[in-house]
């Protein structure tokens, strides 16, 4: 029943930017161009909807708690503040190397994360997320430290907000890596449910836990820096829709895992189009339609689970 | 654990804090006495308001809700500041600052936090069976949603208009200027005098509502009360520094820690002097040690921040 509202939502969000596109295209006659900016803005719209999703739901499989994305376990900041310092060390260096900067980042942050995660074993599930928020404060400390010697604290807070005004031909593709990423995770889902059950339960499986542990969060940092650099930064959309895919439709990862894409990408269009209508000519951020949208969800969500 | 506290030894506090004011005030002024120090002194009356002011709200905040992570900065206090600047500034333009004179301004926002910190009592931390950590992250996610709110609104006004609203985002002690400087002063001094008045109060609230009721307490009435000074001396402080952020956790725990001892009469004022000397030393460090190649804020977040995640970490690993 919902899966079939949402489809006729992301339909209708579909159908609504396309009968836009003829509009302009109709009475412009810039067809072309069109095309070749809003398709783009299209394509990496639902690719970053499908892949913060996804890795909320590989982060919290890891991790064990409902409450983890990367924006609550330090993954974000860690990605902002390798990108900057490529942006210092090597200011020559294109896109690639500056993705391969923040992947490495965001892969130390997140193994650091997980292994703090479990070595203390909490068994308040509130304070995981809590923990992972403090961290990111820390990192993001760190990189605003950094950024205000060497004077490139304007330019960082441009690029810490997700936007996808940007986005035009020639300098989105990167996102497309998005979508190995999924089929991968696809591919693995089995395992990575098996590893929400615990070491314990995993080994006993027959799963190689640490191997399996370590390609998630490899997949995690590469879909987390890919959004980064084309995008900005996005929070909560990997929190929120996973938790509420969850509560209609189970854990079975290789079940859920379309729906969840499916799901990202509607939020996504649903925040963009919003944030493209509410002040018309011009356009509020995505992540701030996001992060606000995503954030009454998620603070709706924790009261729902507290009651 | 409640070790009976002899006199108190104020004095050991008391001298660091001086050498270090003076510090801050001399070190390598030339002695200029009608320049530099006058400067000087002016940031230090707005550090030690700003310090009072924290320490304070974070002790007082921590009393009424029981616990020792929470304070008025993570449960969004500031951040309803800063959207409240926003919006006027959207509402009116830059006329706002010539309009609504700051002392109006100053009103306003109290009155605005007040119905916030009253709306926050009244559904969150009105059972203490609910959980902290559960506490902690509803404040934390409601001050970035806040904070969302307030770059939209940031959004819509003119770029002049949008560089003062960004100086309020930034801890700083060069911003208050020598009449808000006293009003500010005035109103922190009567307030903590009111507090003062009221100190054993204080210490059967610790004790939690069922105890201090049928220890003849009137909880309700007093728990408002405290409420309201909170919200005032965050308005202060925020207006006079900028958001604090993480400082106000940081100060309340080495405070108790140091003093030994849970009574308000003890914690209150070393707090006060802990506050003051965090931000006379991050001052310092930023003036002389960095050369102004970092803020106040940064430091305090980084070193406020790692200072926090190790507490709860430690705190889980003992429970």
């Amino acid at each position: 029943m919902l899966f079939v509202l949402l489809c006729c939502a992301s339909l209708l969000v579909g159908a609504r930017q396309l009968s836009w596109a003829q509009l302009l295209s109709g009475s412009s006659e810039a067809w072309l161009t069109l095309t070749a900016s809003r398709l783009p803005r299209l394509a990496a719209l639902v690719l970053t909807g499908v892949g913060l999703s996804v890795c909320g739901v590989i982060l919290q499989q890891i991790v064990r708690n409902k409450f983890v994305e990367p924006a609550t376990s330090g993954g974000l900041d860690a990605a902002k503040l390798g990108i900057l310092i490529s942006l210092t060390l090597m200011p020559g260096v294109g896109a690639v190397g500056k993705m391969l900067f923040a992947l490495t980042f965001c892969f130390a942050a997140s193994v650091l994360y997980v292994s703090i995660i479990r070595r203390i074993q909490f068994k308040n599930t509130v304070l995981v997320p809590v923990v992972g928020l403090m961290y990111g404060s820390v990192l993001s400390a760190i990189a605003e430290f950094y950024a205000y010697r060497n004077n490139i604290l304007q330019n960082m807070q441009g690029w810490l907000l997700g936007d996808f005004s940007r986005i035009v031909q020639g300098n989105y593709e990167i996102i497309y890596l998005i979508l190995p990423i999924v089929a991968l995770t696809y591919l693995y889902a089995q395992r990575f449910s098996v590893l929400g059950m615990g070491e314990g339960m995993a080994t006993s499986l027959g799963l190689n836990y640490g191997a399996t542990a370590a390609l998630g969060l490899m997949l995690v940092a590469v879909t987390v820096s890919a959004t980064v650099i084309t995008v900005g930064a996005i929070p909560f959309v990997g929190l929120v829709v996973p938790n509420l895919v969850a509560m209609h439709y189970g854990e079975n990862l290789r079940r859920t895992l379309p729906i969840v894409a499916l799901c990202g990408a509607t939020l996504l269009l649903a925040c963009d189009i919003a944030g493209r209508l509410l002040i018309y000519p011009f356009e509020v951020p995505i992540g701030l339609t996001a992060g606000g949208a995503g954030g009454l969800l998620f603070l709706a969500l924790l009261i729902w689970k507290n009651k | 654990m409640m070790r009976l506290p002899t006199r108190p030894a104020i004095w050991p506090p008391l001298l660091i804090l001086l050498a270090l004011a003076a510090t801050f005030v001399f070190w390598s002024s030339g002695f200029d006495f009608d320049y530099v120090i006058p400067k000087r002194l002016a940031r230090l009356a707005a550090i030690v308001t700003g310090g009072v002011c924290v320490a304070f709200s974070s002790i007082l905040f921590q009393t009424i809700a029981g616990n020792r992570i929470l304070t008025p900065a993570v449960m969004g206090y500031e951040a309803v500041y800063l959207l409240l600047q926003a919006l006027l500034i959207l509402a009116m333009g830059t006329q706002a600052l010539v309009v609504v004179s700051q002392i109006n301004n100053f009103f306003l926002s109290i009155a605005f936090m007040l119905a916030y910190s009253w709306a926050i009592h009244r559904w969150l931390l009105r059972d203490r069976k609910n959980n902290v950590y559960f506490l902690l992250l509803l404040g934390l996610v409601l001050s970035m949603v806040i904070g969302t709110f307030t770059q939209f609104v940031q959004l819509r006004i003119s770029p002049g208009e949008f560089s003062i609203l960004q100086g309020y985002s930034y801890t700083s002690f060069n911003r208050a200027q020598p009449m808000q400087l006293l009003y500010s002063g005035l109103l922190v001094a009567a307030a903590c005098v009111w507090a003062w008045k009221t100190l054993p109060v204080l210490d059967v609230l610790s004790l939690g509502r069922d105890q201090a009721t049928s220890l003849g307490v009137s909880y309700r009435r007093y728990v408002q009360f405290y409420l309201s000074l909170i919200a005032l001396l965050v308005a202060v402080s925020t207006s006079l520094l900028g958001p604090t952020a993480f400082m106000g956790i940081f100060v309340a725990n080495i405070t108790y820690a140091l003093a030994g001892s849970v009574r308000h009469r003890i914690t209150l004022p070393l707090g006060c002097a802990i506050a003051i000397a965090i931000f006379l030393l991050a001052q310092l460090l930023v003036e002389h040690v960095f050369n102004y190649k970092t803020t106040v804020s940064i430091l305090v977040n980084l070193v406020c921040g790692a200072y926090f995640l190790a507490l709860m970490v430690r705190k889980q690993g003992r429970a």
